[in-house]
């Protein structure tokens, strides 16, 4: 946690503009619904298919429900289910992936069997799996989700973990007489969690397209609740004649995945996601150069 | 090994105030502040200092070696048989660097490729530097193996670096350096890697090789052992700059700097029985980020009085005429200064 | 004559080596004791074993044969939380102070964070406990609030014997602790560590390759070679008359700082290099360098524990000539 507060402490050192979609999609979720001009839900039959104009900014769907509302209230959804997504796949990720590499052998392996199988199934198919034995539902949605997610998580982590226990410093604190208890939770399960964090940022994006892709077939979000495929399969029979609906939706989704992948993009290629405070790094810089002296 | 400078041949290798700055994204450093020392055909001299004395930087830096992501600021002069080569082009100093110039890196094995056979890297020296046709630099290759005191030549010729002990490793890579005859050996650090009873071979055999090859040495050393085992003259460096320069025979049994008398002093010393508290510095060198203005070592310097701190001591004679100087106005007479 | 605080009875550890099914033996049925407030000194070069031994005693490596016991305790006799209280009396400094202090903590936050291993539960006791550890060590209190990374290498090494400290620890293993530093400052750690040794009564046992500096440190001296100790006895009369072809070599590679008598004195050179451990010799290990060496030397092993001298021993079977021998190649024959 104190990691995440010292990154958005310190945005200035990642490339500010990749950080800009997700931090408009973030805003537009947690404030959109309060600031769209009318109730997602309202439907005026009176008005369908409008077009963009000044009393509706991009028209009205097949129901005359405010397309621009919609929107706004399905980046809250979309932002919802993958915060969902996020937190359950993390916790089962990051915590038995840690396990796997703390306590190593017989546990290593069986986690690591289960974390392949995991890996080698598209998320998609994980999903589609879940949802047909149990059907249709939100948390349904959110639990299989997870289920697809959490094994990439787990192999993040381990390797974390691997790592750090290799470390000098953990050695010294096994000398102290530390218990594994104090080792994993204090000095291990953090190092994991910050590293697999890093790349979960990036990850979001493909969560929101599933989500989306899911709810396109009616397996995800369901209507009433504005989400995004959703609207883009309510919107498919008109697409001749009012491609606006389906276009707006399907440019929303676009501009949120590519904004995560150039969070993502940026983060692999910063190579160090921990930002330090500013005088730690010019105490770096200097050593550096103090060593090559 | 003659007192007297000669008049009528100019030494091998002169620097003359070199200073270099570096600069990362972030920061800027003073690596080395007016070095100056010279070297004649098959002298060797040692420039010793700790971390952060520019010791490296001084003699990397001019051949273009630094570090990716390090760019120098470098001036002054660095002339190497008459040629500055700090203004000679990237080609001319590639050239030079392996055909005149010789370098020895403290790791030997990250100086060799993990992926080609010893053999293979030897004889590469001198197809590139001298032009050989393959088989003649493999054979130039055996010859080398044989010269650095490689045991059984023709069966490790066909060996990796990792299938050899550290000594050995050094001994190739001594071989590479050695490979096109150069007329000056650059050994950073050349024993530090190695085990206690391997750099005295290591040594003997770079004394060997100088001596038949008649190159001169340029030896970076934090182990003044080393130093008293090979050099004819001597630097020692302080913060990127000069502390006390002169030949070695002097330098070490009569230091005059208190800098390098400090050194000298932690040495244990045979007459230390066990128990005997250590002798050394308190504190720890200065930043090089920041150019000091006056002595660097002052604050850590027991003889340090007022001009210390607020003028840069140049280098002063020691004794007159000789080659002896060291920068310390706690020990100068002032009439007898000579310009930095 | 009170009871050794330490004893190491015939420890062997081993490791996987490269090729499948091999183990190389980095500690070969090693045998020593350590007395209350006594340094002793390991020395040796690459490949023999004096940092897994010194693993092996703390604990982060197991022996695959042998016992260390403590106090009188087998420690492999206990477990879990007994095995834990027992080895927080056997403390270990790193020979990479940086490495082995979290980068991520202050070097406050290390040390509270010993304490409260330690069991002390009240934060203010800690707090102060700290402010008394830091000068202790010779360093100022605002250390505390600083990162490893803002230390120079020499108060980083400190800040690591605080830490061992906090334990109040009966036996201390340094495994190397001054090699990294640059030759002016090792005084500072290393008169720390005199110091505490002789006020706090804590056995040491000091690991280095530097024979003169393990001299001057160490009352004892043990030499390993290979795997196996080669020499144990008095300090300065190890130093001034050693019993062992290697410990004379070690002795000779020590350089005088006066080029006259450096360039000029006589010293014994090994040749070759030191064996790989993943093949060691027969025999003798050291017999494939010794400049003794006779067709014995290749057969049977010398042992440390043979001859009468019990107090200065030596694993070769012509100790006694060793002493003559080196003044006679010394001399310049």
């Amino acid at each position: 946690m104190g990691r995440l507060k010292e990154f958005l402490r310190y945005p200035r050192s990642m490339p500010r503009l990749a950080t800009v979609p997700v931090a408009i999609f973030l805003a537009v979720a947690v404030f959109g619904p309060m600031l769209a001009p009318y109730d997602p839900a309202a439907q005026n039959l009176l008005a369908v298919h409008q077009n963009p104009s000044l009393t509706h900014w991009l028209g009205t769907d097949k129901l005359g429900r405010d397309i621009l509302s919609r929107i706004l209230a399905a980046a809250q959804t979309s932002a919802v289910g993958i915060s969902f997504v996020l937190a359950f796949a993390l916790t089962i990720g990051v915590i038995l992936g840690a396990v796997a590499g703390f306590l190593g052998g017989l546990v290593d392996e069986a986690i690591m069997r289960v974390v392949d199988v995991g890996q080698s199934v598209p998320s998609l198919i994980v999903a589609l799996a879940v949802i047909g034995v149990f059907g249709t539902g939100f948390w349904i949605m959110v639990i299989a989700l997870a289920l697809a997610w959490w094994p990439g998580y787990a192999r993040i982590s381990r390797a974390a973990v691997t790592t750090v226990l290799r470390q000098p410093y953990i050695e010294a604190l096994h000398v102290i007489g530390a218990s594994p208890w104090r080792i994993f939770f204090i000095h291990l399960l953090p190092s994991a969690a910050g590293a697999v964090l890093v790349y979960a940022t990036a990850d979001a994006g493909a969560i929101a397209l599933t989500i989306a892709t899911l709810s396109f077939l009616g397996l995800g979000i369901q209507p009433p609740t504005a989400e995004w495929g959703q609207m883009v399969v309510d919107a498919l029979p008109y697409l001749e004649q009012h491609p606006l609906e389906v276009i707006f939706p399907g440019l929303a989704l676009t501009l949120v995945v590519v904004g995560f992948n150039l969070l993502g993009e940026a983060i692999a290629l910063n190579k160090t996601p921990r930002p330090l405070p500013r005088r730690l790094l010019r105490l770096i810089r200097s050593e550096q150069l103090r060593e090559a002296v | 090994m003659a007192y007297d400078q000669p008049l009528s041949r100019s030494p091998l290798l002169k620097v003359q105030s070199l200073s270099i700055a570096l600069y990362s994204r972030a920061s800027k450093v003073y690596a080395v502040d007016g070095l100056s020392y010279e070297l004649e055909q098959g002298e060797t001299l040692a420039i010793v200092g700790e971390s952060g004395s520019g010791k490296t930087v001084s003699n990397m830096a001019p051949l273009g070696l630094m570090p990716v992501g390090v760019s120098a600021d470098i001036r002054g002069k660095v002339l190497f048989k008459g040629e500055d080569i700090l203004t000679c082009s990237i080609e001319r100093l590639r050239a030079l660097r392996g055909a005149e110039i010789g370098v020895i890196f403290q790791d030997p094995l990250s100086a060799l490729n993990p992926a080609r056979t010893i053999g293979r890297q030897i004889a590469e020296v001198a197809e590139l530097h001298l032009g050989f046709s393959h088989t003649a630099s493999e054979a130039r290759a055996l010859d080398l193996m044989k010269m650095v005191g490689i045991s059984e030549p023709a069966m490790r010729m066909r060996q990796y670096p990792h299938e050899l002990s550290g000594g050995m490793r050094q001994r190739v890579v001594i071989a590479m350096a050695i490979a096109a005859e150069p007329s000056l050996l650059l050994a950073d650090e050349p024993t530090t890697a190695l085990d206690v009873t391997v750099q005295a071979q290591i040594i003997r055999l770079i004394k060997d090789i100088q001596s038949r090859l008649g190159m001169a040495v340029v030896l970076i050393t934090h182990d003044i052992g080393v130093v008293a085992g090979m050099a004819d003259k001597l630097v020692v460096m302080y913060a990127g700059r000069v502390a006390e320069y002169g030949y070695a025979k002097q330098v070490l049994t009569r230091p005059v700097h208190p800098y390098t008398q400090a050194l000298l002093n932690s040495l244990p010393r045979d007459t230390d029985l066990p128990g005997t508290e250590f002798r050394g510095l308190v504190g720890s060198p200065p930043s090089l980020a920041v150019r000091a203005s006056g002595c660097a070592f002052s604050p850590r310097c027991h003889k340090a009085f007022g001009k210390c701190v607020e003028a840069r001591p140049s280098l002063f004679d020691v004794h007159e005429g000789g080659l002896h100087t060291s920068a310390c106005f706690a020990s100068a007479d002032a009439e007898l200064e000579v310009g930095v | 004559m009170r009871a050794p605080v330490l004893q190491v009875e015939n420890i062997v550890t081993t490791f996987p080596g490269s090729r499948p099914g091999s183990r190389i033996t980095a500690c070969d049925h090693i045998s020593f004791t350590m007395n209350e407030g006594e340094i002793v000194g390991l020395v040796g070069e690459s490949g023999c074993g004096k940092s897994t031994l010194g693993r092996s005693i703390v604990g982060l490596e197991r022996p695959s044969s042998g016992r260390v016991v403590f106090d009188g305790v087998d420690l492999a006799s206990l477990s879990g939380r007994k095995l834990r209280e027992h080895r927080r009396k056997i403390q270990y400094i790193f020979q990479d102070a940086y490495a082995s202090l979290n980068p991520r903590q202050t070097i406050g936050q290390i040390l509270d964070e010993t304490l409260r291993v330690a069991g002390e539960k009240d934060a203010r006791r800690r707090n102060s406990k700290i402010e008394m550890l830091l000068p202790q060590v010779g360093l100022s209190g605002e250390i505390a609030a600083r990162y490893s990374r803002e230390l120079s290498g020499g108060q980083r090494q400190r800040v690591s014997i605080a830490r061992a400290l906090v334990m109040e620890p009966r036996v201390l293993v340094c495994d190397e602790p001054v090699s990294a530093l640059d030759l002016s400052i090792r005084a500072q750690v290393m008169n720390v560590f005199l110091k505490l040794s002789r006020e706090l009564n804590v056995a040491s046992l000091f690991i280095a390759h530097d024979l003169a500096l393990v001299h001057q440190a160490s009352q004892r001296i043990l030499v390993m070679y290979l795997g196996r100790l080669m020499e144990m006895g008095d300090s300065e009369t190890l130093y001034r008359s050693s019993r062992h072809p290697y410990t004379r070599a070690l002795l000779s590679a020590i350089p005088d700082p006066n080029p006259r008598v450096e360039q000029s004195r006589k010293a014994i050179v090994l040749k070759g290099d030191v064996p790989s451990p993943m093949s060691p010799p027969s025999g003798c290990l050291f017999h494939t360098r010794c400049w003794m060496k006779e067709e014995k030397c290749m057969h049977d092993i010398p042992s440390l524990f043979e001859g009468e001298n019990t107090l200065q021993r030596s694993a070769c079977h012509f100790a006694s000539e060793v002493p003559a021998r080196a003044a006679g190649l010394l001399s310049g024959s």
